[in-house]
């Protein structure tokens, strides 16, 4: 094979930088992806860290403060095997990961400041937490975000 | 109706099927006749989709919820406009509309070649309609869009809120146009390496449909943009979800593609190269497509998971596999005894381009699927999110900035310095002083300061290659400067236009610029009558109004916008509540300049003290997005105009070829 030096020095070139700044990025700005069993049990290594975590928001526990945009509410485990909604398998992948049973129970407290609740959020509803946890198993958001099923499951089934 | 439907789809499998053993049969026996036969098959397996797709609209427009999809996308009281989109708002449907596009593409395509070359087209025929096989393959045997529900509800449960709008009504259609349209390039690619005919003339015959390809890709991802402004209601309008990346990364090979293919038409080089875009182009609509309905990697915004994931990827390897054997048998005809002459020279700027725009889609590509890898190789999900893809791509996009100027003005081969300093002086001595003025009047951002000069100089060496050619047409055929303008684009639409996309590449360019980094935000909880300001804009909350259908009901915050003690505008975000889905939804509000939008999202009311609260943005020069983009797709529209030219390359094109033919191996023509 014809080796020319032009075309490999300047792919070469194009190539390193591209492989330099995608590995940097990826050094600083990583984020674990984890469910809420997984982050409990984990919960003394990754408090400080900056997290996404999947999980479900525990009916009842939605407190709104529309005037201070403080939200709050109680993140538990997604069950493992749920037929009843289909918002579930929008975050399919995440549940054959959990595989710590034990910790199953688990719940953080989500403390949101300064967003406005999102639309699709709502009690019983699969939800991702972007943020930071604190000590006292409580996760300051940074943003919370709602998948948004192209199917609907009523809200109110009467 | 829907034993219609099925019926259709049963039959347009049947006749894709016919299409791709004729084609194949003809072409290898000899046959054209045969060929003809695939070539009409081609237009029946599109006129029978096309028998579906009514199908499914009438069911959509009827309310027949005996029909699943209709059941779960659309209701009684969903309006009509969005009764008809709702056909591509779900998996199945969505699937369909695809399904359609490619094959009345494929049946525009065998129109289009009927009496064209013989050799090539059999194999461009079977390639589209293997293509077609697997689309309706799925809608017949895995996702059917004519599914029952028994017993049938009574109403159904509508259409996602955040799909009932209007930028969502014509942002996938535009998407979905573009991603498919790129199958036709891909086909003729596939054809010239079964054949062995790996000169330039797939590329001229499929110049129009990668450049139809490119139109849509862009005004999609624009359109996306645009939805996720308005409707999401975050202020911004690219998060890099992997829905979003899925529809960026096609659109950069196609964009690496339209610039490689035109060293190779003038150089005969890149040719291992060109093929390569052309299948990674294909490969990642595939992907794309793959990745909103698989559920593997979780977005925002994705589609519900479906059992079509490990269909999608079987296809995709397959078609990866098959392909990259395809390429690697053909190396030894693929090399091009050309060589780069000189790293100062047209062709290295192009491939520079090329290296820059696959290697951004490859960050965008890793970013995407890390979640997955690390995952498999460590067990432990990561994921990276908008700072990461920042990272890495600022850079990158800054060197194609740059590059953009260059690439069009510098020399062929080699560049001599007279060359250089000739055509750069100018643009590279307005660039820099923009960058000090930026500078003096308290600009700190390098990258913001990077922009505004490598922007300045862009637009310089564009306006210098307009004026250049204006000059020499008003001096030789003396026409005044608005006539020389319009003949020069005229003339060569080609060039020109692609210029004119420049200029909407720098637009938008600095639009995204200037709203990142200048994005002023707040949030205040006021009472009626009470005031808050965003930068130099005064709100006035002046109470509520209620609207109520049967639909929908809409709150509205009444904001009175002034500027230095006058009433400029009233603003009315809401809140929704549709009342199928017992969903709420937000509606903003936008005032839009050319300097600056102002957006108002009324974030909620507090029932007890009547508080209302407000989340605002003042984002600067986001009206040049869009208007980039607009330009963008004028630019194409210029560059896509027939051109004489062209057409009588082409025809000499083919000509040369029917004489090496006949001189070799005796090929009898097709159709006359």
């Amino acid at each position: 094979m014809r080796f020319k030096p032009r075309f490999f020095i300047g792919g070469g070139l194009v190539a390193a930088a591209v492989i330099y700044l995608t590995t940097t990025a990826i050094r600083n700005t990583a984020e674990y992806y984890l469910t809420v069993p997984e982050v409990a049990a984990r919960a003394q290594q990754l408090t400080g860290q900056a997290l996404r975590v999947a999980g479900r928001v525990k009916p009842g526990s939605v407190s709104w403060e529309p005037s201070s945009l403080k939200l709050s509410f109680k993140l538990v485990a997604i069950p493992e095997a749920d037929g009843t909604g289909s918002d579930t398998k929008s975050l399919a992948g995440i549940r054959k990961v959990n595989d710590d049973r034990q910790n199953t129970s688990a719940e953080f407290l989500v403390v949101s400041v300064g967003q406005p609740k999102p639309d699709m959020f709502a009690e019983n509803r699969d939800v991702i937490v972007e943020g930071e946890l604190t000590s006292g198993h409580t996760i300051m958001a940074r943003q919370v975000l709602t998948s948004c099923p192209s199917k609907y499951v009523p809200a109110s089934k009467k | 109706m829907v034993f219609i439907g099925n019926f259709a789809l049963a039959l347009a499998l049947l006749l894709a099927v016919y299409a791709t053993g004729a084609s194949v049969i003809g072409a290898r026996r000899k046959l054209p006749a045969l060929v003809e036969s695939a070539a009409h098959a081609m237009w029946a397996t599109a006129g029978m989709v096309a028998v579906a797709a009514a199908v499914l609209w009438s069911a959509l427009l009827h309310n027949d919820f005996t029909v699943a999809y209709v059941a779960q996308h659309s209701s009684t009281t969903l309006p009509t406009f969005y009764k008809v989109t709702a056909f591509w708002g779900g998996q199945e449907g969505s699937l369909l509309f695809w399904t359609l596009l490619l094959t009345v593409f494929g049946a525009i395509v065998a129109w289009q070649n009927r009496r064209a070359d013989p050799v090539l087209t059999p194999y461009v025929f079977m390639c589209l309609s293997l293509v077609s096989i697997f689309f309706l393959g799925m809608l017949n045997f895995v996702t059917s869009p004519f599914a029952r529900t028994v017993p049938p509800p009574s109403e159904g449960r509508d259409l996602n809120p955040l799909l009932q709008n209007y930028w969502m009504a014509i942002h996938p259609p535009s998407l979905y146009t573009g991603y498919v349209s790129a199958t036709v390039p891909f086909a003729f690619a596939v054809a010239a390496l079964i054949t062995c005919r790996l000169d330039d003339a797939w590329i001229r015959r499929t110049r129009r449909w990668a450049l139809f390809s490119w139109f849509f890709l862009t005004l999609g991802n624009m359109f996306g943009a645009r939805w996720a402004y308005e409707v999401l209601g975050w202020g911004g309008y690219w998060a890099w979800d992997p829905v979003e990346n899925a529809a960026f990364m096609p659109w950069l090979a196609m964009t690496a593609y339209l610039h490689s293919v035109m060293i190779q038409e003038r150089k005969d080089m890149l040719k291992v190269w060109n093929m390569a875009l052309i299948g990674l182009a294909f490969a990642l609509t595939l992907f794309g497509t793959f990745i909103t309905r698989s559920g593997v990697i979780s977005s925002v915004h994705s589609f519900t998971q479906s059992g079509l994931g490990p269909y999608f990827v079987s296809f995709l390897c397959a078609v990866v596999g098959l392909y990259t054997a395809l390429v690697l048998y053909r190396l030894p005809q693929l090399r091009s005894e050309a060589e780069l002459e000189s790293m100062l020279s047209r062709e290295a700027a192009f491939l520079f381009n090329n290296l820059v725009l696959v290697g951004i889609a490859f960050a965008v590509f890793w970013g995407t699927i890390f979640p997955i890898l690390s995952e498999a190789v460590r067990g432990v999900k990561i994921t990276v999110g908008p700072p990461f893809f920042n990272r890495v791509n600022a850079p990158l996009a800054l060197a194609l900035l740059f590059l953009m100027g260059v690439g069009p003005l510098i020399a062929w081969r080699r560049a001599t310095w007279r060359n250089l300093t000739q055509s750069f002086s100018a643009p590279a001595a307005l660039g820099i002083a923009a960058g000090v003025a930026a500078l003096a009047a308290g600009i700190g951002q390098w990258y913001v300061l990077a922009t505004i000069s490598l922007a300045v100089f862009v637009v310089a060496t564009i306006g210098a290659e307009f004026g250049r050619g204006m000059r020499a047409r008003q001096r030789t055929l003396s026409e005044s400067a608005p006539q020389a303008l319009i003949s020069l684009v005229a003339k060569n639409n080609r060039r020109y236009g692609g210029y004119i996309v420049h200029l909407g590449v720098v637009m938008a360019f600095v639009g995204i610029v200037a709203s990142s980094f200048f994005k002023v935000e707040v949030k205040r909880s006021v009472k009626d009558g009470q005031s808050f300001s965003v930068g130099g804009y005064e709100l006035v909350y002046r109470g509520i109004s209620v609207k109520d259908t049967t639909h929908v009901e809409e709150v509205d915050a009444v904001v009175e916008v002034r500027k230095g003690g006058r009433t400029i505008a009233l603003l009315k975000p809401a809140r929704l509540f549709y009342k199928r889905e017992q969903q709420p939804a937000t509606k903003v509000a936008l005032r839009q300049t050319p300097l600056a939008d102002l957006y108002v999202v009324f974030a909620g009311l507090d029932e007890k003290t009547g508080m209302a609260t407000f989340q605002a943005f003042l984002t600067p020069m986001v009206f040049w997005l869009w208007a980039g983009g607009l330009v963008m797709a004028l630019g194409t529209v210029v560059a896509f105009w027939p051109d004489v030219r062209e057409r009588e390359a082409i025809a000499r094109a083919l000509e040369r070829r029917t004489y090496a033919l006949d001189a070799g191996r005796a090929v009898e023509p097709l159709g006359g």
